[in-house]
């Protein structure tokens, strides 16, 4: 990582945003800075004017009161003082009576700019200064002024300690930029020292999820999830692998010695007939099995959304109640229905009807002459929509329930009755399929199976 | 009646072709997309179309044949049967489909099924057969004369039988025609709606007119004494 580290964090996302809010921090830094100096510098002008004007009305009062002897003593005691304004008395002829100040010639009465070099101060620096000249009347001329070295003394210091500010803050900001790109760049790896730990064969990887629920963790589980799926998927397809080498076994050795037998046996015609017979009536058993084994696997790999549009749910049980009417009846058995008319489910018709069906042929099959089975569709409360099959047959035992659904599981009392202990199977993954969770409970007496579909948002129940 | 048979599979090929010879069809074959694409503008009365072909596939084949105007019904027959399959043959311009592995007689039965579809713009109102009589616009079923009532499967089973007389209809085909299941109920719904529609059909007397045809399906006949 260190070798590539650099350029790969200068390509990193959360680098490349640091940066520019960085960029952005030291721009609006300076703004606020240059803001802030220029009000402080208004606000010093303004204080100084203030304080000119002022001293001008005082020493125009003192001249109009007392004469120019008294605003000449006032004014040399003034510039003896610590006030840290300048003063200058003239008279008509340009004489200077009293104070140090240059000023601006001619002299015009308002505000005006000048230069003073005093060799003494300020290191003889040529000081700036800002004056207020008046016409005191007689001749007399008056002007108060304020050194501009003061503003000068403020933008020195000023200037440096916004420098001292956001020198460091930039440099914080670049810092914790690449701290924070490195954090990520590191997750970032993480999932991709993963996805090669997964290439690699090491299948029950996962992304770490460090529980904070930020953008990474949300990529994370959604990542893990797909994993699961994709797991899940190659375990379906493996337990079907195994369940063809398990069960299809059985039936293919029948097949094998029924056609070896009658090889080996038969001498008339009849007696072949017989042997072809039970061989295609294998053959249809197995076949039967080997499709029922392909569309269950076919329907755990379906995307919900193909083939999905609304489907009249309400219309599906009637239909397939119907079906069964006849022969539940002859089978002296009773099917009750309560379907309540017009409910709806984005679903797959073709798969409901046959989940319902079998279902039905279940209940049928499984429960003893005289049994009750009972097909009902409602709405829940919340909007999801519950069907559900039940009979008051003798049930299954409660430890068999979880296991009804397994492939070619059969519980011990159904060993004897035709099927391929698929049905449930299929019924399960066109659940899923559908995202309704199915239910195997007592029905106290007899087997309750329901599927509960979530709310359709296009026909709400 | 005049049969391509688009297969490449060898062996079923000519199981298929010798089945259908003995059957009185005369039946041509090919075994690639393309030869199948170059004979079928020969007139055919029915096309029997495998879904996977080397070079083009059975949908793209029917897709090509469909727009240079051939309109000859096609069956499909597949190996995939899948959820979505049956509605993309459908939607590719196929008529009917079939899901391997299949029995003979349901091929067969399926195949004169499409050869005498009726044409579309042909309305009928009235399906007779001897002595029986539908009025689908009425939906009332009578024989003789005499009103039969029946519940509606059953008179869909019999428009079925009907719509198909002198043909073998199987289960399957019942089963997609008038309940709409495209899989294989385990129960006997199919024999025990027609013992029920034989049983009402019977009730004023009269000769037996659905046949039960051993391992392919029923057939609804005139009597033969009616015919000749």
């Amino acid at each position: 990582m260190s070798t590539s580290f650099l350029p790969r964090l200068l390509r990193a996302t959360s680098f490349r945003l640091a940066a520019l809010y960085v960029a952005l921090f030291a721009v609006s830094a300076l703004v606020l800075g240059a803001a802030v100096f220029l009000i402080a510098r208004s606000a010093i002008e303004q204080q100084m004017a203030a304080r000119i004007e002022t001293e001008t009305a005082f020493l125009r009062g003192e001249f109009r009161t007392a004469g120019l002897d008294h605003l000449l003593a006032v004014v040399r005691a003034r510039g003896r003082g610590t006030s840290a304004l300048d003063y200058l008395v003239e008279d008509a002829t340009g004489t200077r009576l009293a104070g140090e100040m240059a000023a601006a010639r001619p002299l015009r009465a308002g505000w005006a700019f000048a230069e003073v070099s005093e060799a003494s101060e300020d290191n003889g620096r040529p000081e700036r200064v800002r004056e207020l000249v008046s016409d005191l009347g007689g001749g007399v001329w008056l002007a108060v002024g304020d050194d501009l070295g003061r503003v000068a003394d403020l933008e020195e210091a000023i200037v440096p300690a916004f420098l001292w500010t956001v020198g460091p803050a930039v440099l914080l900001g670049i810092g914790g930029g690449i701290l924070l790109s490195r954090a990520f760049l590191n997750r970032v790896d993480a999932i991709a020292r993963t996805a090669e730990a997964i290439i690699g064969g090491d299948l029950a990887r996962r992304v770490p999820v460090r529980g904070t629920g930020d953008d990474l963790d949300r990529l994370a589980s959604t990542l893990n999830r797909m994993l699961d799926r994709i797991a899940a998927l190659m375990e379906s397809l493996r337990q079907v692998s195994s369940d063809v080498a398990h069960d299809l076994r059985t039936p293919l050795s029948r097949l094998y010695q029924r056609l070896e037998d009658a090889r080996a046996h038969a001498r008339s015609m009849p007696e072949y007939e017989a042997a072809i017979d039970g061989a295609v009536g294998e053959a249809e058993g197995l076949l039967g099995t080997f499709s029922a084994l392909l569309r269950i696997a076919q329907v755990e790999g379906a995307s919900p959304l193909a083939g999905f549009r609304d489907v009249n749910l309400s219309a599906v049980a009637e239909a397939v109640a119907d079906a069964y009417r006849p022969d539940v009846e002859e089978a002296a058995h009773r099917l009750a229905t309560q379907v309540s008319p017009g409910i709806f489910v984005n679903g797959d018709q073709e798969l409901l009807t046959q989940a319902l069906a079998n279902l039905v042929e279940n209940a049928l099959r499984h429960t003893p002459r005289g049994t009750t089975i009972r097909v009902r569709l409602a709405c829940e409360g919340d909007g999801r929509v519950r069907l559900t099959v039940e009979d008051n047959g003798p049930g299954a035992p409660a430890e068999d329930l979880p296991r009804l659904t397994h492939r070619f599981y059969r519980g011990e009392r159904s060993r004897t009755t035709p099927g391929n202990g698929l049905g449930l199977s299929l019924v399960a993954a066109v659940a899923e399929l559908h995202s309704a969770p199915l239910a195997l409970d007592d029905a106290k007496p007899g087997l309750r199976v329901s599927l509960v579909f979530p709310a359709s948002a296009i026909h709400p129940c | 009646m005049r049969i391509l048979l688009i297969e490449d599979d060898q062996e079923t090929a000519s199981y298929l072709a010798r089945g259908l010879r003995e059957h009185g069809h005369v039946v041509d074959h090919a075994a690639t997309g393309q030869d199948g694409l170059f004979l079928a503008g020969g007139g055919h009365d029915v096309l029997i179309v495998d879904r996977m072909l080397p070079g083009l596939d059975g949908l793209g084949l029917v897709r090509a044949l469909r727009e240079t105007g051939v309109k000859a019904p096609v069956l499909f027959l597949t190996a995939l049967g899948g959820v979505g399959d049956r509605v993309k043959g459908l939607e590719a311009g196929g008529d009917d489909y079939l899901v391997k592995p299949f029995a003979f007689a349901e091929l067969l039965a399926r195949v004169n099924a499409l050869a005498r579809r009726p044409p579309l713009v042909e309305v009928r109102t009235v399906l007779r057969v001897a002595d029986l009589e539908m009025d689908l616009l009425k939906r009332t079923v009578t024989r003789d004369g005499h009103r039969i009532e029946l519940q509606p499967r059953e008179f869909q089973l019999l428009e079925c039988l009907l719509a198909n007389a002198e043909r073998v209809v199987t289960r399957t085909m019942l089963l997609e025609t008038v309940w709409d299941f495209h899989f294989d109920p385990k129960t006997n719904i199919v024999e025990t709606h027609m013992s029920r529609l034989r049983a009402k059909l019977a009730q004023e007397g009269g000769a037996e007119l659905i046949h039960t045809v051993r391992g392919a399906g029923y057939a609804l006949r005139a009597p033969v004494s009616d015919t000749s």
